[in-house]
């Protein structure tokens, strides 16, 4: 087991490791950039070493600097939350080399799911259903047009450096297509310095659902159940929840079973989440992400699993903590996204918190590294925390968030707390029917 | 933020006391002592550092907040001349174990000329004097880790 793990990340997946380490008697490090000195985390954490000023590529994403900071502190693993360096495979590979643990997959398999293009074909490979689209990049505009005819349209234009939902186009009909097709490789080209782009059957009303999986590293794996995503505003999740009320215990098993053996197959070592596209009962996979998601929270809420140290755990070596006959799912969760942003118009609000009362009480969980008189710097993202609820039914868990919603304080700043009080009210929440256009159709409304 | 303390050895509290009154007598803004495999540091920083901790012994390190009531002098860190350290690594103050120091209290220096080296995996980094005048202190010791910002030198 680790003697001492450098927390490469900040806000409140920051102070989650944190939590996570000093749970299982590891010394933790806390780096930070000038902006962040008073985090919580950074106070929390038994050492801390500023890396460099607020931009990220001088500090969170500064490899030397992390590195130098390891060195000076004798750190012995990395921990590198989401965002920033976590799907970094180059920099995974250095801290292999120099005998830091890179707490999550091995380097290989980072590379593997991020070309959205190779995860794709491995994914095929390993029985997971995906999408139908062209089966690699496409080489000029007429096999595109070839392709979407035999597809049918409409069809989706994805960046095949991209991912989480960004460097996608869609086209309509063949004359969109081209256009299409230039805009999307323009895009790509200046946001991931990559221009290659695929296709694929665009889905009307899917649903977003992703599996949360553990391996081992060395054949095992397992799976953790679902969550249903489908909130999102352009791109971005917003509000979560496990389990999905659109699938029953059938297709949960199913689509479980399937993507714990892909993983089994492939030797995958870590937290990973598998993500679908759901419509019509049929599941079509669209991306992996090799680490720990966001989310992550309500599949702990209903597994009682910490995910964290499980992390932890198989990073050092130390098997699965669960067989997939242990894994049980118990209850239902939601977890609201709350960003220092206007409500309504999104405008970030950074700025000074003056009060802060977070809600509590049986099956309440905040995870935030706001405090009353923390001031939020401007230069990183506006997740400002997560409320997570957690009920015996949907239905309790709906109400108990209501009662949180309606108790959370926070002056100051304006967040998106009046947001989640409105979708809670919503039939079509409260009845668990929407896809992933629900919300922007939702937000369009006068 | 709190330190692991290893083992059960005594904190010697005179000794430290000692140190925090020589600090604001002196107006010195950090002294550091090593005797019978204790090795102590007391700074006047709101920052705290991590000391190295030697083997069996318990390792201390406190830091003074700079309100010092009785008027004395000011916080380093915001002093005009003040260097600050632009990297994460580990200060010498020579260039080579044994040699002599690059400067030293009192050394006049020119805009550019080095001041100190800061290694950081296995590179050394020359850390140039901002602008031309004379070192009236010295803020890191031999071998201690340095983060991006903290107080090198003040050179006026």
């Amino acid at each position: 087991m680790f003697d001492k793990v450098l927390i490469a990340n900040r806000g409140e997946i920051a102070l989650r490791i944190q939590r996570a380490c000093k749970e299982i008697g590891i010394a933790t490090v806390a780096v930070h950039s000038t902006a962040d000195a008073d985090a919580m985390h950074v106070r929390l954490a038994d050492e801390s070493v500023c890396i460099g000023p607020p931009p990220a590529a001088e500090s969170y994403l500064n490899i030397p600097r992390l590195l130098a900071a390891c060195e000076i502190t004798g750190a012995d693993a990395i921990h590198p939350g989401y965002g920033f360096l976590s799907e970094n495979a180059r920099f995974a590979e250095i801290l292999e080399e120099h005998g830091i643990t890179f707490i999550g997959p091995t380097s290989e398999h980072i590379r593997l799911m991020g070309d959205k293009i190779e995860a794709k074909a491995t994914a095929r490979r390993l029985g997971i259903p995906v999408v139908p689209g062209s089966e690699g990049a496409i080489a000029n505009e007429a096999q595109a047009r070839k392709i979407a005819r035999e597809m049918g349209f409409p069809v989706l234009v994805k960046a095949a450096a991209g991912g989480g939902g960004r460097g996608m186009k869609v086209a309509r009909t063949a004359d969109d297509l081209d256009i299409a097709i230039k805009t999307a490789r323009a895009e790509a080209k200046a946001a991931f310095g990559d221009d290659s782009v695929y296709l694929e059957k665009f889905l009307e009303k899917p649903r977003h659902i992703e599996v949360q999986v553990f391996g081992d590293g060395k054949g095992n794996a397992v799976h953790l159940g679902e969550r249903d995503c489908s909130l999102q505003r352009r791109h971005q999740k917003v509000m979560e929840e496990a389990p999905s009320p659109a699938l029953n215990a059938e297709a949960r098993k199913a689509i479980g079973a399937t993507v714990a053996k892909a993983m089994q197959k492939l030797g995958y070592r870590g937290a990973g989440t598998v993500e679908f596209l759901y419509e019509d009962g049929a599941f079509a996979f669209i991306e992996m992400n090799t680490r720990l998601q966001v989310e992550h929270p309500v599949t702990e809420m209903i597994t009682g699993l910490d995910l964290v140290i499980e992390q932890i755990r198989v990073a050092s070596g130390a098997p699965l903590s669960v067989t997939q006959e242990d894994v049980t799912i118990s209850g239902h969760a939601i977890e609201c996204r709350i960003n220092a942003e206007n409500p309504r118009s999104f405008m970030p609000s950074p700025g000074k918190i003056t009060y802060w009362h977070p809600p509590g009480g049986l099956g309440v969980r905040v995870d935030s590294g706001a405090y009353q008189g923390y001031r939020i710097p401007p230069f990183y993202d506006s997740l400002i925390g997560k409320l997570i609820v957690h009920g015996k039914n949907r239905t309790e868990c709906l109400m108990r968030l209501k009662r949180c919603l309606s108790e959370f304080v926070i002056e100051g700043i304006e967040t998106t707390i009046p947001l989640f009080s409105d979708l809670v009210q919503q039939p079509d929440i409260a009845n668990g029917l929407y896809d992933i256009h629900w919300l922007e159709k939702f937000l369009q409304k006068p | 933020m709190a330190k692991d303390v290893k083992g059960k050895g005594s904190v010697d509290q005179t000794l430290i006391r000692e140190l925090a009154e020589l600090l604001e007598e002196t107006g010195l803004s950090e002294i550091e002592i090593e005797r019978e495999g204790l090795r102590v540091r007391v700074a006047r920083q709101l920052a705290m550092h991590a000391a190295p901790v030697a083997a069996a012994a318990p390792a201390a390190a406190a830091a003074q907040p700079a309100q010092a009531a009785k008027g004395q002098a000011p916080d380093p860190a915001k002093h005009p001349g003040m260097v600050p350290s632009p990297m994460v690594g580990t200060a010498y103050l020579a260039p080579e174990p044994g040699a002599a120091p690059f400067v030293e209290v009192g050394t006049r220096v020119a805009q550019g000329q080095t001041i100190m080296i800061i290694e950081a995996m296995k590179t050394m980094n020359h850390i140039p004097a901002p602008k031309a005048g004379t070192v009236t202190a010295i803020l890191v010791g031999n071998g201690q880790p340095v983060e991006f910002g903290e107080p090198l030198a003040i050179i006026e």
